[in-house]
């Protein structure tokens, strides 16, 4: 289970920001004044590190980080 | 070119010679040039919040502001790539930065060339790394130089030689990174992130009322007047698939740089660094608004301005006098301040694993410090001479610094997690990568890809390759880094799997 998760937290920026990129390539909706490619930049600059943090924190619990 | 404005130009050179000041009085002690290892990265004592500002100050640099508003005027949302190209470069950097600050730590190494040499014993792959490291720094030296270049020729012209302000200017950082090391950087790093910071906000605010009324009535302006800009072109040599590949070379490349390096060996400790990764990518709630500025610049500038002076001019139109001198500035302090990182950088370099590694092996202690100093002023100078004199020769070199530097992942990055990863098959792998890289470019047959991706997947295939041929004399041979690396480790997976 905590293994799933950490592969989830892992692939989830680089799966946001690379390789879903031509479907959320689009103007509308426009959202908090970005256009919608625009802001889905924008919100992974903020999820992106409770992705590191998540995986920081498994790693502890494991006792795996050195 | 118009005439600058006289307020805007004696606010910017008063605030780049008070950083001057503060650059020389952070090295009052001698202790910040007793060794290499103090001078270059602080004797390694830095805390969390220092590594952030040095790590930002260092890679938000003029050029960011400059090169990406100009090309969001004039190829559109592609000036975007570099959102997730540093979001994931930071994401990626805390697993393996961590045990790269460790090794270096434990066995007091300065650059990445210098692991690679301990890792492989392989003088020939240091002074290769270094190579590679120094061709391609200082042609991003030479744009930091045309950042405050454009700068003062915007805000000068008809009041100062801009040439010779340039050069002296240039050879104050010099002087002051020669004499304090990398704490001049660190001490002025937090003034003008500060600024940034601070600057970059009130421009993102302030421009769009000014000239549009507000956030919202740009973004309908830009909608409906250029919406072309608002999207990544579906097709086309630069289209998404270069976004993406782009965006994804980059991030591998980022911390391969060697003042990118020298920042994070600063550390303190390898949790400093782990920290850093979750909080860099903040930096970039700013520069992702920074980019639209650039949209800006293309619906307020009368057509036919120079790209390349999209945002100065933009600024130089919207504010003039004190808010133009503050801004400016704030872009000529993002060019001195990582120009000095990079030069400690480059310097270590070329001292280090080219000098010493390929030259001079027995030179040590107090005469290796004061050599890596002295180039200082031969990176810079190398630097002011190709950027003044050769402006063009150094397009292609800037064009392909990402990709060139790429290719040193899998000899600084693979080789931290793969224990059987032999010198040999590092060594081609890195040298196809960057024939294949210049091939692609040369030839302009990228199909749309960015020309690194290419470098980096024939680099990875050759080592996949040529590995089990050399393999296993790496499984059989080891040193103290690999014993550092493995060892431990594999111990403990015994452990785990007894009792488990």
């Amino acid at each position: 289970m905590k293994k799933l998760l950490l592969i989830v937290l892992i692939s989830a920026p680089f799966i946001a920001q690379l390789v879903v990129l031509p479907f959320v390539n689009r103007i509308d909706p426009i959202i908090f004044g970005l256009p919608f490619l625009q802001f889905w930049l924008f919100l992974w600059i903020v999820l992106t590190p409770f992705c590191t943090l998540g995986i920081y924190q498994l790693q502890k619990s494991e006792g795996s980080l050195d | 070119m118009q005439q600058g404005n006289l307020t805007a130009l004696s606010i910017t050179i008063f605030i780049i010679l008070t950083v001057v000041l503060i650059g020389f009085l952070a090295g009052r002690d001698k202790a910040t040039r007793s060794s290499v290892e103090e001078w270059s990265v602080g004797g390694r004592r830095f805390g969390g919040l220092l590594v952030w500002f040095l790590v930002g100050a260092d890679l938000y640099t003029a050029y960011t502001f400059l090169g990406l508003t100009s090309t969001a005027y004039t190829a559109g949302s592609l000036a975007f790539f570099a959102i997730p190209y540093s979001v994931l470069a930071y994401f990626i950097s805390y697993f393996f930065l961590p045990k790269l600050w460790k090794v270096a730590n434990e066995h007091k190494l300065t650059t990445l060339a210098d692991y690679a040499r301990e890792r492989f014993d392989s003088k020939l792959l240091s002074s290769l790394i270094a190579i590679v490291g120094v061709l391609m720094l200082i042609p991003y030296i030479c744009l930091q130089l045309s950042g405050i270049q454009d700068t003062l020729q915007v805000a000068g012209t008809g009041f100062i030689n801009v040439k010779v302000v340039v050069i002296t200017s240039f050879l104050l950082v010099a002087l002051y990174t020669f004499f304090s090391g990398i704490k001049g950087p660190t001490y002025t790093a937090i003034i003008k992130d500060v600024l940034v910071w601070a600057i970059m906000l009130f421009m993102v605010v302030s421009l769009p009322i000014m000239h549009f009324g507000g956030w919202n009535p740009m973004v309908d302006k830009i909608v409906t007047e250029a919406p072309h800009l608002l999207t990544i072109p579906e097709s086309g040599p630069k289209g998404i698939t270069w976004f993406i590949t782009a965006a994804f070379v980059s991030s591998l490349a980022l911390f391969m740089w060697a003042h990118a390096a020298t920042g994070v060996f600063t550390a303190k400790s390898a949790d400093a660094i782990r920290k850093n990764a979750l909080f860099l990518p903040l930096y970039n709630i700013v520069l992702i608004l920074v980019v639209f500025l650039g949209f800006i610049a293309f619906l307020v500038l009368p057509d036919g301005t120079d790209p390349r002076f999209a945002l100065l001019a933009l600024i130089q139109t919207s504010y003039g006098g004190i808010g133009q001198g503050l801004a400016y500035s704030t872009i000529a302090l993002a060019s001195l301040i990582p120009c000095s990182i990079m030069a400690i950088g480059a310097s270590n370099l070329f001292a280090n694993n080219i000098y010493r590694d390929l030259i001079n092996p027995r030179v040590k202690g107090p005469k290796l410090t004061m050599i890596t100093r002295g180039m200082v002023f031969v990176v810079i100078g190398l630097a002011l001479l190709f950027g003044l004199v050769f402006p063009q020769a150094l397009v292609s070199l800037q064009l392909l610094g990402v990709s060139g530097m790429v290719q040193i992942f899998p000899a600084i990055v693979i080789s931290l997690f793969w224990r059987n990863q032999s010198r040999e098959a590092t060594i081609i792998g890195l040298i196809v990568g960057l024939v294949v890289t210049f091939t692609v470019y040369s030839t302009g047959t990228s199909l749309g890809i960015y020309e690194g991706f290419w470098g980096l997947m024939a680099n990875f295939a050759t080592v996949v390759v040529l590995n089990p041929f050399f393999g296993k004399k790496a499984k059989h041979s080891s040193n103290a880094v690999k014993k550092y690396l493995f060892d431990q480790s594999s111990k403990e997976e015994q452990l785990v799997r007894k009792g488990a």
